[in-house]
């Protein structure tokens, strides 16, 4: 049993899995959009052109469909268009009428989820297939016709005009799974080289991908980091001593240490990716607490929201900067037959990716839930990884930056400045109005 | 790159071509392949949905003692097909459809082996449901034997398959792999079902001709090919199990240990094994080095894997492996023609000399799973020619075998017992296909059939040397690996320009032969207590 499945939700899996009778409770509105952003975590993995980037960029157009189909029934929230980039005010519900938030939640998500899962393989594709049946089914029962019709018409129109929105922000089409084979590596020993010998990645990810339009965060990178270090193979230079507090610090590491380093490792195609944890992390709070609709969809918005806009900002400064990885460095001055713990991801090193969005998700989790916020994660507990506990939320967003470290993928000025440039992305997401 | 480089200095002619490879002053002698698919008489599609993106095997096996080596072809959800060889030597090649007791539906592929030493070849029928082992009746029939031999089928998505005789049994032990549990529509993804041992049945310490109950192999994690091998030449082969990590949660391959008398243990970081994961479709082995270990190609989906040992075996067998499938230019990433960029899907693999050069070639099928549109839709299927240099060279087109199909299963086999290596693919939604290999070289080979007296009549786990003034090659005779396709019968050595060899045999007892001389083209008979016995067919 996955862990991720809570309680809540998990009278909605068995209902989903068995299609029987035993179960007579309808799901909630909290139930729907939990399973669908469950299905959202496992395509994500099963999905070959899902590299964090993307992901992020999938969790917050489905998140903000969410939101917009709750807040246009809901006497406390309001909608966000005008507040995101290039979001226009949305379908509107028909006064007076009676609407269903189950069913405009299914019918508001699955549409979403299949778009933007289109190029998934055999088994994602039955396993949506079958999700959106009996979720469908399960959600309609015990309702009358013309409610189901109208909530339906409703939560179709709501995703038909957030699809809509997100054709042309600059990311809906990825080639070759984000390895553009046409580019041109910047010369120069500073600069990235490929750190593997799979061929696809001789050319670094999604290069382009801070061109695209952002959620909240504006146009134009505004949070900006310090430059990387000057490039040097001096001893005595500060470069190298980043370098070698990577190599010194891998080759030594402490149990606890290389746990952390795999805990946040976070994989493509092999876990969530880093948004995915977050949005992991997020549904164990939610779930645990048993937060209402409206917070729930306030809250996985603006997380989801933090994350896109981190992975663009962050984007934005690795092409700035364009900067060779440890493995790379390592391997040509220090130590020839040096390994990482964890695998190098083939794009730039500077800033820390995993910093950057774990910091502007720290942000906005603390804003909603308030310091000192506990919390146990168990993302990966399925991959055999043990939970860990939090004694907040920049407990684990800096867990997550250090890790990297540790794993040898990240020079500490990538790290620091990485979780500097996430808090100040986050902050736009914070800023976001929802509430009447 | 290496594509252009083909296309601006290959030589073509009209059977034969030479390729100026790595290695300038040895040029490659091109294969080629005449596709007699609809001459032979074939008729047979790999069909079905999800059940059925994998799997799609052939089973190669002489069962009418004539020599020509007859074929099982999985149909999915339809019925599998037997074709009885009616090809003379040296012809065009010729297929006969006739009944067999073999034609069960669900097949996902087939293994032929001698389980019960009768001299007749048995088969492993791999379904989605009940595998079945069949025994041979002789004169190309087959019975149910699962309740006689206490076999369990289980009822899974079997999709992978190795045997090996283990010391002192006169009965051999069975891996089976199964892949996704069918009932979770919703999320299949972290429910691989078991793989399962079974051994002989043992009474009063002794095994029996019979089955014990399976054991189960955990963890499991979906696995898509099986090979017992003996990875270290202890003398006891280890498990070796290719796992898609598309559906299983912290795994990776495997490698197990299955010490007689023993239960089966993985190999861990302590033993020296690093996790490797990729989409583990298929395996090949083959001792390319020639250090007297084997080397493994596993194929997955994008980047396939090419693993050597690490580390010098002087040093110390450890089973740590180096990737030098980017060195070697096997990585097969994506398509070689058609312009297509995105990733392949590799399943069935087979190293075989192709060309007789003495230096062994690798196959590889390839398709795309269903429709995923972020791999190659077009995948033609490779051939990889090895040069003097222990570079490969993909010659795919200009030999003549690529399909552009969604291929699945494979054999390389000569079907015409004209010493030359032909081909026959199984493909997902489309027609199976075969190849006569019409390659005009003078090149030499052997051929050759083990056998020995007893249980484990074919020397499953034998090890064989062939030696001519160019050095010594050298092969392991498995049950299993590739994608759920296997052969039995004759085992193929390239000769290049020698007229005459020697081979030597190690044998499952760890008897080592003398060097015996033989002559090129020529099929062989041996047996652990006698010179080579000359066959001709006929």
């Amino acid at each position: 049993m996955n862990p991720l499945r809570p309680a809540i939700a998990l009278a909605v899996a068995v209902l989903l899995v068995t299609g029987g009778p035993a179960l007579a409770a309808r799901p909630t509105p909290e139930e729907v959009e939990l399973t669908w952003t469950q299905m959202v975590l496992l395509l994500t993995r099963h999905t070959a052109t899902y590299s964090p980037p993307v992901a992020s960029r999938t969790f917050a157009y489905l998140s903000v469909a969410a939101y917009e189909a709750v807040a246009a029934g809901s006497k406390d929230l309001q909608s966000i268009a005008g507040q995101l980039h290039g979001l226009t005010p949305g379908p509107q519900r028909d006064a007076g009428a009676a609407y269903d938030e189950t069913v405009v939640l299914e019918a508001t998500m699955a549409p979403v989820v299949k778009q933007m899962f289109d190029n998934t393989g055999p088994t994602g594709l039955r396993a949506f297939a079958a999700q959106e049946a009996k979720l469908r089914a399960a959600t309609e029962e015990g309702i009358a016709p013309d409610v189901v019709t109208r909530s339906e018409a409703f939560g179709a129109a709501v995703a038909a005009h957030i699809l809509d929105w997100a054709k042309d922000d600059g990311g809906a089409t990825i080639v070759n799974m984000g390895f553009p084979p046409d580019y041109k590596l910047t010369p120069g020993p500073s600069h990235w080289v490929p750190t593997s010998a799979i061929i696809q990645q001789q050319t670094p990810l999604l290069p382009d991908w801070g061109k695209n339009r952002p959620f909240a965060m504006p146009v134009g990178l505004d949070c900006k980091v310090p430059p990387a270090l000057p490039y040097s193979e001096d001893p005595s230079s500060a470069f190298y001593q980043q370098a070698k507090e990577v190599y010194d610090t891998k080759n030594h590491l402490t149990p606890d240490q290389a746990a952390i380093a795999r805990f946040w490792s976070d994989d493509p195609m092999l876990s969530w990716t880093p948004p995915g944890h977050w949005i992991s992390i997020v549904m164990q709070i939610l779930q645990r607490d048993h937060v209402p609709l409206e917070r729930s969809v306030d809250t996985l918005m603006r997380v989801s929201i933090a994350e896109a806009d981190a992975f663009i900002g962050c984007w934005q400064i690795k092409y700035t900067y364009d900067l060779v990885r440890p493995l790379t460095y390592i391997r040509r001055v220090i130590d020839p037959k040096w390994e990482t713990l964890i695998t190098t991801p083939p794009f730039p090193e500077y800033d820390s990716g995993h910093s950057v969005s774990s910091a502007a998700a720290a942000l906005v989790l603390t804003a909603i839930f308030g310091d000192h916020f506990a919390f146990d994660d168990n993302t990966g507990q399925p991959d055999g990884l043990n939970p860990r506990h939090f004694s907040d939320f920049w407990d684990a967003a800096n867990q997550a930056g250090i890790s990297r470290l540790y794993g040898g993928i990240h020079y500490r000025a990538a790290i620091e400045n990485g979780l500097a440039q996430g808090r100040c992305i986050g902050a736009y997401a914070v800023s976001l109005k929802t509430w009447r | 790159m290496r594509q252009l480089l083909l296309s601006a200095f290959a030589v073509i002619s009209m059977w034969t071509a030479s390729i100026v490879g790595a290695s300038a002053a040895d040029p490659l002698v091109v294969p080629h392949f005449a596709d007699e698919t609809k001459s032979a008489g074939i008729d047979s599609v790999y069909a079905g949905d999800w059940q059925y993106m994998v799997g799609g095997g052939v089973a190669t096996f002489d069962c009418n003692d004539d020599g020509f080596p007859d074929m099982l072809l999985a149909d999915g959800e339809g019925k599998a097909k037997f074709y009885r060889n009616a090809s003379t030597r040296s012809g065009p090649l010729h297929f006969v459809e006739q009944a067999s007791g073999l034609e069960l539906n669900a097949l996902t592929g087939a293994y032929p082996l001698d389980v019960d030493g009768d001299g007749i070849t048995d088969i492993v029928l791999l379904r989605v449901g009940e595998s079945v082992v069949m025994r041979g009746l002789g004169a190309c029939k087959f019975e149910r034997a699962n309740e006689a031999w206490h076999f369990d089928g289980g009822d899974a998505w079997w999709t992978a398959f190795s045997a090996t005789w283990e010391r002192g049994n006169a009965w051999p032990t069975f891996a089976l792999g199964s892949y996704i549990d069918r009932e979770q529509e919703i999320e299949p993804w972290g429910h691989c079902t078991d793989n399962w041992l079974e051994r002989p049945r043992l009474v009063d310490g002794k095994a029996e001709r019979a089955f014990a109950d399976p054991v189960v192999l955990k963890p499991s994690y979906c696995a898509l090919s099986m090979l017992f091998t003996d990875w270290n030449r202890s003398g006891t082969p280890s498990l070796r199990v290719a796992n898609d990590r598309e559906y299983y949660r912290g795994g990776q391959e495997q490698l197990w240990h299955i010490d007689p008398g023993q239960p089966p243990a993985l190999y861990t970081a302590a033993d020296g094994w690093q996790p490797l994961k990729i989409w583990g479709m298929g395996i090949a082995s083959y001792d390319l080095t020639g250090d007297g270990y084997p080397d493994y190609f596993i194929t997955s989906m994008a980047d396939n894997k090419l693993q050597t040992l690490a580390t010098p075996a002087a040093a110390g067998v450890k089973p740590t492996y180096k990737d030098v499938a980017f060195p070697k230019g096997v990585t097969a990433q994506h398509p070689y023609d058609g312009g297509d960029p995105r990733p392949s899907t590799a399943w069935h693999t087979q190293f075989e000399d192709v060309n007789n050069d003495g230096l062994v070639d690798l196959f590889i099928a390839k398709g795309n799973v269903d429709q995923m549109p972020d791999f190659a839709a077009k995948d033609p299927n490779n051939l990889l020619l090895q040069g003097a240099d222990g570079k490969f060279t993909e010659v795919g087109q200009q030999a003549g075998i690529d399909n552009n199909g969604v291929s699945r299963g494979a054999a390389l086999v000569d079907f015409n017992l004209d010493g030359k290596l032909d081909l026959v693919v199984v493909n997902r939604r489309a027609d199976a296909q075969v190849w006569r290999n019409v390659t005009d070289t003078d090149n030499h080979w052997l051929e050759f059939r083990l056998t020995q007296p007893g249980a484990n009549r074919n020397a499953i786990g034998a090890w064989v040397e062939v030696r001519t003034d160019k050095g010594i090659m050298r092969r392991e005779i498995t049950v299993g690996g590739g994608h759920v396709s296997g052969q039995s019968g004759w085992w193929h050595f390239g000769l290049g320009a020698a007229a005459k060899a020697e081979m030597r045999v190690t044998w499952p007892d760890g008897t080592v032969g003398g060097w015996m001389p033989i002559a090129a083209d020529s099929f062989y008979i041996v047996g652990p207590s006698a010179q080579p016995q000359a066959w001709s067919p006929g």
